[in-house]
């Protein structure tokens, strides 16, 4: 397991490797420059470019930043003035995290339960409802039913305040559900499919023949078989709504990391760009790690070699 | 010998978009203490609807007709509610499945399996349970069970699971043991440990077990009693002896013929002509009639009713009645017929 794990992280530094390469080149193929003010004489930003290192050879360039990186510094943002990466990302990724660790944990439980007793009640009203329910909640935009949300419990009935963040835990409560409805969505409709189809395997036919009720069934045998797929959906899921969500964050006016993803890319903010694509890559391989190990956990007939 | 099931009337249909499937239609029979039953006949006759009416694990759309009796110890199965159902079921009565590789639950430990319905049915702690199940691993001759209590059904070969699968089913010390196909899914050498298992457990514990097979060479070895179930119906039955060496029924014949034994000639196997009846429609009459050479003008009209061959042997066939004209069987039949001859013979 340890040799496994260590080899497992090895290579999620050489992958990561690849990814800081990869954007960096591509980095370079974008049109324009970071700096595109119409005020700028051609001085000011050769000035700018020298004092950024945007004036050396691209492989220079490279070198200087996998060095840098190498000992924590991953630059200074362009936008921000003055403000490293390392800070950006330090102070904006916390927020996003715990936003999207409620909205994981909602989801995945709210999609558990309700995919079982979709399961459970395969074809009847209940599983309609639920069937209904969740096509709702895969199609319907989070940022649709964030302004919804808002609008029942923080404007009509001003249950939960509407927007800011670190103030108090009732601020986390609307972004947390908007953001978990899609991942409930899609764990319901996953859990069901695979529960139903535990449901009719002969195991279960035995432990029914077993004297077992179906509440000890599922509980004690459907879940945990059910289960074994259902974590290879929630591994990437996880690295997704842990990196922030940009409309979430905007809707509720919460200063997570998800805005730096995309406004770095249109104003060509190198260093911000890099980070945050290093930030999600790296969380999407410990994701996979952490799905990876829980699976051997969970399904015995998995070895970790 | 005291009779520990009694089947009566039992009909059992399948609702189904096509129509009402008739998948039992009028099955009786009893089961001794101590007895082993054997229910023969292709896929398809009503074996295995049989065998899970016994346990109450039909499926939803499935309808026991009024009338039908499952009477065990004094009480009528078919009134239960599902949790009575509970209590019976891997208590009183319990059944070996037929493939091994699937039974088991992958993701927990083959002790905890054999556990599990004496957790449920006897109330035992999690130690106490185990600890009995290591027990019952070697009681159904599982090498050095104690190294295996807490391995995974993956790393057993399929005749090792089919034990652990006969353990959970003998856990809770059942009356009553329903072994559908159990060796079917297995090959030949360990299908014979399997069946000598059963037999030595039966020895033991003196429960009746009705053995569900198309396999008559297993039922040769096994089985004190034998039922002969064709679309639905049980046409024959009556002891070993009787089924193998004094067959009535046309059927019994045709299945006879079509299992290979040590006098089998080459060439000498014989199938039997087309395919069972839609039990959408069962026929009117024999529901074998269409397939039998033998079939008089009244098998498409009136539905045989038992005839009696012995105090223990019944056949529903129209041959058997005293107007029907004397049919010649197949000559391995005649064998057969001279062979119970020079066995009666003997005992007289």
């Amino acid at each position: 397991m340890v040799k496994y794990i260590s080899k497992r992280l090895l290579l999620l530094v050489f992958t990561l490797f690849l990814v800081v390469t990869a954007t960096f080149f591509l980095m370079q193929v974008m049109p324009g420059t970071p700096f595109n003010n119409p005020k700028l004489t051609p001085d000011m930003l050769a000035q700018l470019n020298k004092a950024y290192g945007l004036d050396l050879p691209v492989w220079q360039q490279y070198l200087h930043y996998l060095a840098n990186a190498f000992t924590g510094d991953f630059g200074t943002s362009f936008q921000y003035q003055n403000q490293s990466v390392g800070m950006l990302i330090g102070q904006r990724l916390p927020v996003s995290a715990q936003l999207g660790a409620q909205a994981l944990v909602v989801g995945v439980i709210a999609g558990l339960f309700m995919g079982a007793a979709s399961a459970r009640n395969k074809n009847n009203k209940i599983d309609g409802t639920l069937g209904i329910i969740s096509t709702l909640g895969i199609s319907v935009p989070s940022f649709i039913l964030g302004i919804i949300l808002v609008y029942l419990f923080g404007f009509k009935w001003a249950l939960f305040p509407v927007s800011g963040w670190g103030d108090s835990f009732s601020e986390t409560i609307l972004p947390t559900l908007a953001l978990a409805v899609s991942p409930a969505a899609v764990t319901t409709r996953f859990v069901r499919s695979e529960m139903i189809e535990v449901l009719s395997s002969d195991y279960v036919q035995l432990a029914k023949a077993k004297g077992l009720s179906d509440k000890e069934i599922v509980n004690k045998h459907a879940y945990r078989n059910s289960m074994i797929p259902v974590l290879t959906l929630i591994g990437p899921m996880a690295a997704n709504l842990l990196t922030g969500s940009v409309l979430i964050e905007n809707i509720f006016s919460i200063p997570g990391i998800g805005q730096q993803f995309v406004t770095s890319i249109p104003s060509k903010d190198f260093p911000v760009i890099m980070g945050t694509t290093i930030v999600y890559a790296m969380m999407l391989m410990v994701m996979i790690l952490i799905t990876d190990i829980l699976t051997a956990v969970v399904d015995p007939r998995v070895r970790l070699r | 010998m005291s009779e520990v099931l009694k089947v009566e009337n039992l009909h059992v249909d399948f609702n189904t978009y096509a129509g009402k499937v008739k998948a039992i239609r009028d099955v009786s029979f009893s089961l001794e203490k101590g007895e082993t039953l054997a229910i023969v006949g292709e896929s398809g006759s009503g074996k295995s609807v049989t065998t899970k009416t016994l346990m109450g694990l039909n499926a939803k759309n499935a309808e026991i007709s009024e009338g039908s009796q499952l009477l065990f110890k004094g009480q009528n199965l078919l009134d239960l509610k599902e949790s009575e159902w509970q209590k019976i079921r891997g208590n009183e009565i319990a059944m070996i499945f037929q493939d091994p590789m699937t039974s088991l639950d992958p993701t927990m430990k083959i002790g905890m399996q054999i556990a599990e319905p004496l957790m449920k049915h006897q109330k035992l702690s999690k130690e106490a349970a185990l600890k009995r199940a290591l027990a019952l691993m070697e009681g159904v001759g599982i090498p050095a069970a104690a190294e295996h209590i807490d391995d995974y059904p993956h790393q057993w070969s399929g005749g090792m699971r089919q034990r652990a699968v006969i353990a959970i089913a003998l856990a809770a010390d059942p009356e009553i043991l329903i072994a559908d196909e159990p060796t079917t899914a297995l090959d030949v050498t360990i299908q014979a440990q399997i069946l000598k298992l059963m037999k030595d457990i039966q020895q033991q514990t003196d429960n009746a077990i009705i053995f569900i097979t198309h396999d008559l060479g297993v039922v040769a070895g096994m089985a004190d009693r034998v039922a002969v179930m064709y679309a639905g119906k049980i046409v024959e039955y009556g002891t070993v002896d009787e089924i193998f060496f004094n067959p009535q029924h046309p059927y019994t014949w045709g299945l006879l013929n079509s299992m290979p034994t040590t006098d089998t000639q080459s060439g000498g196997l014989q199938a039997i002509p087309g395919t069972p009846p839609d039990l959408l429609e069962p026929p009117k009459g024999d529901a074998f009639a269409a397939r039998n050479q033998y079939a008089l003008a009244i098998d498409r009209q009136e539905e045989p009713p038992f005839f009696k061959v012995s105090e223990t042997h019944y056949a529903a066939t129209w041959l058997l009645d005293e107007r029907a004209p004397k049919v010649t069987p197949p000559i391995p039949i005649q064998n057969r017929w001279a062979h119970w001859a020079q066995l009666k013979g003997n005992e007289a």
